[in-house]
This record gives structure tokens, C-alpha cells and sequence, in this order.
């Protein structure tokens, strides 16, 4: 599904990611973990499609070379990014941003739009699946949403577009133990056959809950380990530095 | 240009049999305008839009002589179809008709009125221009106790061969006590590169409600002009919403006389400019007593190498205790071309009381644009949901719902 082979980005001649390959096939979800400025949200970014890095390597997603597609796009094709840092959007309702986004995919793919009454049936069963609070659709956009909220909006949007690659940078620091086990229920509820999962974290907890099939450590922009599940325990125990 | 003045301003006196009275009021204004001409940079107010060069590149030589025995057609003005209104139908600066039919009859009465023989308030050269040009003026009164069913819409159009002229227009209104008049303008000219001015006093009696909408949206070479003079007593509301769009150049400015305690003014508005546009609102508001209120919020969004500027003043005299003002400003500039500047000033001699103000411009927030685009959105349709967003909370500032839905349709605002 996704093949990143000898990826190497800079900002500013400020190299981050260096060769960095990864394979992720349909169904697998891999486990990315690194110390912060590691260059998680980086890779992240880039394989979501934002401008401003300085890229070499292959990446391809289903065969398509992603460099080529527009960050649109590559959401039209089934790549998800849940943002490290959800972006406040004033002015823009919730529900509103999210049919908007729901019916652009499902028209760039050629799929019948949602009209009104069908998409609140499918928001609402979502929400309610994430315990997601109902009342807070009808705000703007994560303006005045917690923590919390705001990552659980991501994992929300996640699950009412259905992706076929989802990437969570971070998406557990800052959560509660109840809110932890209903993204990873909304993660759990999505892993199918041929749904596949990036999923970076910090720490070892969120696995605990979402068994991944591969985990890698990265250091530096540079994958320096990988292994199965035993690693991510291995790091909780020995931390980044001890690692090799 | 003064001689083409004095010209136009002969023939004009010879068009009808006006009473001395009203030839010396004419008189009086036109000499002033002569000594003092069009405002240019030199003058405060107008240190960003320097009117005199922009109708020398804009427009070249003006006349100013209109012919108001013609009667201009007036069945070719697109007229607002989403609601029910009253209207009035301005051509070359003449009122070719005034039609309140959904109202009662005897709750509204128009006047003609003449001028007074001097001119009490030397507002500036732009209205003396008007009062030496305007034809007989008219005085609407709103009785007591009356709220319009509808509101009235004034259309500002000009003839299809009318060109490289000035045009002024004048209309007064009285709100007696409790009345209550939601008033919207709308531009629809027929050509272009003309200079249209206009001038409007309103005075509001105790507890009148004064809500007036200005929309220049459709796209057009002119340059515009115009001046709101409001005068406001006890519990007195006046609502200003100005979208400013279409016109070459426009400025609005909004004079309110806070002369009654509890009255309140709200001035609001959108510049939304693409082009080489370059718009203005001058805002002026007076606390004069104790315990009044303004607010005021602008909003921009600004494309190419258009240019807003937002000069907002809030001037409060040593009576004027317990004031409440407030103003702020925010423009997205879209283009390193494009330019928003505001000049907020406070003018304030009482001690007690709450007056702020703030202004703030950037350009698009790329991250927010990234975050729209990974949801599958296009860059035009994230900026245009962006936009949107950063215009809603002063779009939501419209109290009249209806109106709200007509300003939202123009701006193409969805929900
Ligand atoms: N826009 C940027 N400009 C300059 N340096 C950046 C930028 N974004 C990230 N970096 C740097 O790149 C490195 C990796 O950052 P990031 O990918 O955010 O790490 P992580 O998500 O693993 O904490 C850090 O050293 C960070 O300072
Ligand atoms: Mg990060």
C-alpha cells in the first residue's frame, strides 16, 4: 500500500529525515515511536502532502508516486493525517466543515454526495460510538474545544471518512485513560483486511491497546530498529537511549 | 475645472424658478466648494485616499451639470427579488420615484425642502458640492410610534450615457419617537466613471431604531462618496453595515451625534476587494452625554493590489461619563500587493469610562489552509471556507435576519 524508499527531507538545508524507507502493507499497522524532534510529525506532513520541505526519495501509495499529487488528492485517495495539533478554524462549523470534506472525497471519487439527513444520521452514530459530545458539532471548528476534544474530533473525521491509510501523529499524548480506549476502540472499529494504520506515538500505552504489527524506532530522522510489538516494551523499559 | 463649474453651475440655477432663498442657499455652498475643492491629502481625513487625484486618474475632467426636467428611465434597474420592500429610484443623482406601498400611508410623510439660507454645519466640500448640485431635497418622516412593515431599499443607478460626471443626492430623515426604519442602499449603475455623492442626515428622536445597510457588491468603475450624518437621542439605536465590494473607489463616512443618554451606535463592515479597488470607511462617533455606546468591528479581505483603509474615531467629551466604545479591525491581505490600513483614534476627556480598540492584519494561515486541504478540500474551496469563517462574526453582527440572508447570498457565505 505505501513504500517509502530513501526519503531524505530538509527545511532550510536543515536535514531531518534521512534515508528513510518503510513499507506498510494492506492490513498492517505499524507503530512509529521516537523522542520528540525525532522527526515523527515531519514525516507525517510529508506524506500528507505539505509544502515547504525540501524532498528526495520514492514514495509510493498504491503504486501512485505521491510527490505528485496534491495534498487534496492524496485525501481523495484514502490518505488520513490526524494532526498532532488540531488546527482551530473560527468560523466554520464542525458539521458543516465535515460534510464539506466527507462530499469532496466522495465526489473526487466519483461516489453519490450525502445530502443533508444522510449525513447527520452517519455523523451522529459516529459520534455517539466515540462518545463524542453532540453538541459540540454544532460549534466552530475546535474553537474552545479541549484537549481532548480536539483529538477525539480527529479520530471522529477519521472514521466518518474512512481511510484507507490512517497516520495519527501523536494522537494520545494529552488523553485521559477513558478517552485513550475510545480512540483506540474508533482505530479498532476501522482495522479491516485492507485498512492500514501509521500510528506515532511517544509512548508505549496506546499499544497496549491498538496491537500493532511492526514497530520502528526512530532517532534522528533515521529508523535505527525495528521489531513486533515486544519492541515498543523493550523501549518503555530501557528508553531511547539504550536502544540497539 | 472651475470653469466648467461655473458653467454647469449658471445652467443649473436657470433650470428652475428656485426662491431666494434657496438660490442663496445654493450659492453659498457652491462658493465654498469653489474656495475649498475636492479634498485631497493634505487634509487628515483623507491622507489615505486622496479623492482630488483619484478622480483626475480615474475619471479625468468632470461635469456637473445633470438635467433633472429629463426623466431618466427607470425600468431597466434590476430590483432586489429575494424580499419585499419599499423603494426609492435615484438616477443622476434624481429621484425619479419614491414608493412606500406597504406601508400606511399617513404614518410617513415626504417633504420638499428648500435649504436653509446658510449653512449651519460646514460639514466639508463634499457636501457643499452636493447641497450647490442636489436638486430640491427630500425630508422623510417616520411618525411616532411607527415601524416600517418593509424596508426601504434606495437604488443608486445612473443613465447608460451618463459619463465622466458628478452626481449628488441628498435625503433627510426624521425618525420621530419610537419609530423604527430599516434602510438599505444598493448601487446599480448603468456606466461607468462617474462621481456619485451622497449625503443623508437622519435625525432620531427618543427610542427610534435606525438599522442601514450598505451594499456595493456589483462590479463598476465609479467612485463613490458618501456621507451618513446621524443625530441621536435618548435610547436611540442607529446600525451601520457596510459591504464594500464593487466600486473602483468608495469611501463611507459615518458621522453619529450621541446627544441622548442610552442611545447607541453600531458601524460594522466588510471590505471585500479584488483588483486595484480602493475603498474607505471614516467613521465618527461622538459621545456626547452620559452613558451611551458604540461598537464597531471591520472586517477585510483583501486580493491583487486592492486597498482598505479603516479611520475610526471615538471622540468622548468631559460630560460623557460611563461611555462605552469599542472598535476593532481585521483584514486578511491575499495578495503582497493588496494593503489594509486603519487609524484608530480616541479622543477622550471623562475618566470614567470603557473604551478599546485593535487591529490586526495577516495573510492566510497555510497551516489552516493544510489541515481544510488533508480533508480532501481544494486550496480554492479551503480558502473560500476560511473566509468565510473569518467574515461570519461580523456578518453575524446584521440584527435584521432577513437582510442577514441577503448579505450572506451576495457574499456567497453557505451554511
Ligand atoms: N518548519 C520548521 N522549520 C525548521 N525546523 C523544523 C520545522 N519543523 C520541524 N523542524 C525541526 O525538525 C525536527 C523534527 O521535528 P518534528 O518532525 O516536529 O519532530 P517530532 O514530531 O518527532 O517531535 C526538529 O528538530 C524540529 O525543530
Ligand atoms: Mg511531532
Amino acid at each position: 500500500m505505501l513504500k517509502i524508499n530513501n526519503l531524505c527531507a530538509k527545511i532550510d538545508s536543515k536535514s531531518i529525515l534521512q534515508d528513510f524507507k518503510l513499507e506498510i502493507n494492506p492490513g498492517e499497522v505499524h507503530a512509529i515511536m521516537g523522542p520528540n524532534g525525532s522527526g515523527k510529525s515531519t514525516l507525517s506532513n510529508i506524506l500528507s502532502g505539505k509544502k515547504g520541505y525540501d524532498v528526495t526519495g520514492e514514495v509510493l501509495f498504491e503504486n501512485n508516486d505521491l510527490f505528485s499529487l496534491e495534498t487534496e488528492e492524496r485525501a481523495h485517495k484514502g490518505i488520513f493525517l490526524a494532526f498532532q495539533y488540531p488546527l482551530e478554524i473560527p468560523g466554520v462549523n464542525t458539521n458543516v466543515f465535515l460534510k464539506t470534506s466527507l462530499n469532496a472525497i466522495k465526489k473526487a471519487r466519483g461516489e453519490k454526495e450525502l445530502d443533508a439527513i444522510q449525513f447527520l444520521k452517519l455523523v451522529k452514530e459516529k459520534a455517539k460510538e466515540l462518545k463524542f459530545d453532540k453538541e459540540k458539532l454544532g460549534r466552530q471548528l475546535n474553537v474552545g474545544f479541549s484537549g481532548g476534544e480536539k483529538k477525539k474530533n480527529e479520530i471522529l473525521q477519521m472514521s466518518i471518512l474512512n481511510p484507507k491509510l490512517s497516520i495519527l501523529d501523536e494522537t494520545d499524548s494529552g488523553l485521559d485513560i477513558d478517552a485513550l480506549k475510545t480512540v483506540a476502540d474508533g482505530v479498532n472499529a476501522l482495522r479491516k483486511k485492507n485498512n492500514s494504520f501509521l500510528i506515532i506515538t511517544h509512548y508505549q500505552r496506546l499499544l497496549e491497546y491498538i496491537k500493532p504489527d511492526f514497530v520502528h524506532v526512530l532517532m534522528n530522522g533515521k529508523i535505527i530498529k525495528s521489531g513486533g510489538p515486544e519492541l515498543a516494551l523493550e523501549l518503555e523499559k530501557k528508553g531511547y537511549e539504550n536502544i540497539n | 475645472m472651475e470653469e466648467q463649474l461655473k458653467i454647469d453651475f449658471e445652467k443649473k440655477l436657470k433650470d428652475f424658478s428656485y426662491s431666494d432663498q434657496e438660490k442663496k442657499f445654493k450659492e453659498t455652498n457652491f462658493k465654498e466648494f469653489l474656495k475649498q475643492g475636492f479634498p485631497n491629502r493634505k487634509l487628515e481625513n483623507w491622507k489615505f485616499s486622496d479623492l482630488n487625484q483619484i478622480i483626475k486618474s480615474n475619471i479625468g475632467e468632470l461635469t456637473f451639470y445633470n438635467d433633472y426636467k429629463k426623466e431618466n428611465q427607470i425600468d431597466k434597474i434590476e430590483l432586489i427579488s429575494e424580499l419585499e420592500h419599499n423603494k426609492i429610484i435615484i438616477v443622476d443623482g434624481k429621484i425619479e420615484k419614491i414608493d412606500f406601498k406597504f406601508e400606511d400611508k399617513d404614518k410617513i410623510e415626504v417633504l420638499v425642502e428648500q435649504g436653509e439660507e446658510t449653512i449651519k454645519e460646514n460639514i466639508n466640500s463634499l457636501i457643499n458640492l452636493n447641497n450647490a448640485f442636489s436638486n430640491k431635497f427630500c425630508k422623510i418622516i417616520i411618525k411616532k410610534n411607527y415601524s416600517l412593515k418593509k424596508p426601504l431599499v434606495i437604488y443608486h443607478s445612473t443613465n447608460k450615457n451618463t459619463q465622466s460626471k458628478n452626481t449628488n443626492s441628498r435625503i433627510d430623515f426624521k425618525l420621530e419617537e419610537n419609530a423604527c426604519l430599516r434602510l438599505i442602499d444598493i448601487f446599480k449603475e448603468n456606466s461607468e466613471k462617474n462621481f456619485l455623492n451622497i449625503y443623508y442626515n437622519f435625525q432620531l428622536d427618543k427610542s427610534s431604531i435606525l438599522k442601514n445597510y450598505k451594499i456595493d457588491k456589483s462590479i463598476n468603475n465609479n467612485v463613490k462618496y458618501s456621507y451618513n450624518n446621524v443625530k441621536q437621542e435618548t435610547n436611540s439605536i442607529s446600525e451601520t453595515f457596510i459591504l464594500s465590494s464593487g466600486s473602483k473607489f468608495f469611501k463611507n463616512e459615518i458621522n453619529c451625534d450621541l446627544l441622548g443618554q442610552h442611545s447607541s451606535a453600531f458601524v460594522n463592515g466588510i471590505f471585500d476587494l479584488d483588483e486595484e479597488n480602493h475603498h474607505e470607511i471614516k467613521s465618527n462617533i461622538n459621545h456626547l452625554v452620559e452613558n451611551t455606546k458604540s461598537y464597531q468591528l471591520v472586517k477585510s479581505v483583501l486580493e491583487k493590489k486592492s486597498k482598505a483603509v479603516y479611520q475610526g474615531k471615538i471622540f468622548v467629551n468631559s460630560e460623557a461619563q460611563k461611555t462605552d466604545g469599542y472598535q476593532l479591525s481585521n483584514a486578511i491581505l491575499l495578495s503582497e500587493n493588496s494593503e489594509f490600513n486603519a487609524k484608530p483614534e480616541l479622543e477622550i476627556y471623562a475618566d470614567d469610562v470603557k473604551c478599546s480598540h485593535g487591529s490586526s492584519s495577516g495573510s492566510l494561515d497555510e497551516n489552516s489552509i493544510f489541515y481544510l486541504m488533508s480533508r480532501g478540500l481544494n486550496y480554492q474551496e479551503a480558502k473560500k471556507l476560511l473566509i468565510n469563517g473569518f467574515l461570519l462574526d461580523v456578518i453575524e453582527k446584521i440584527t435584521d435576519e432577513e437582510i442577514k440572508n441577503l448579505i450572506k447570498n451576495l457574499l456567497g457565505v453557505k451554511e
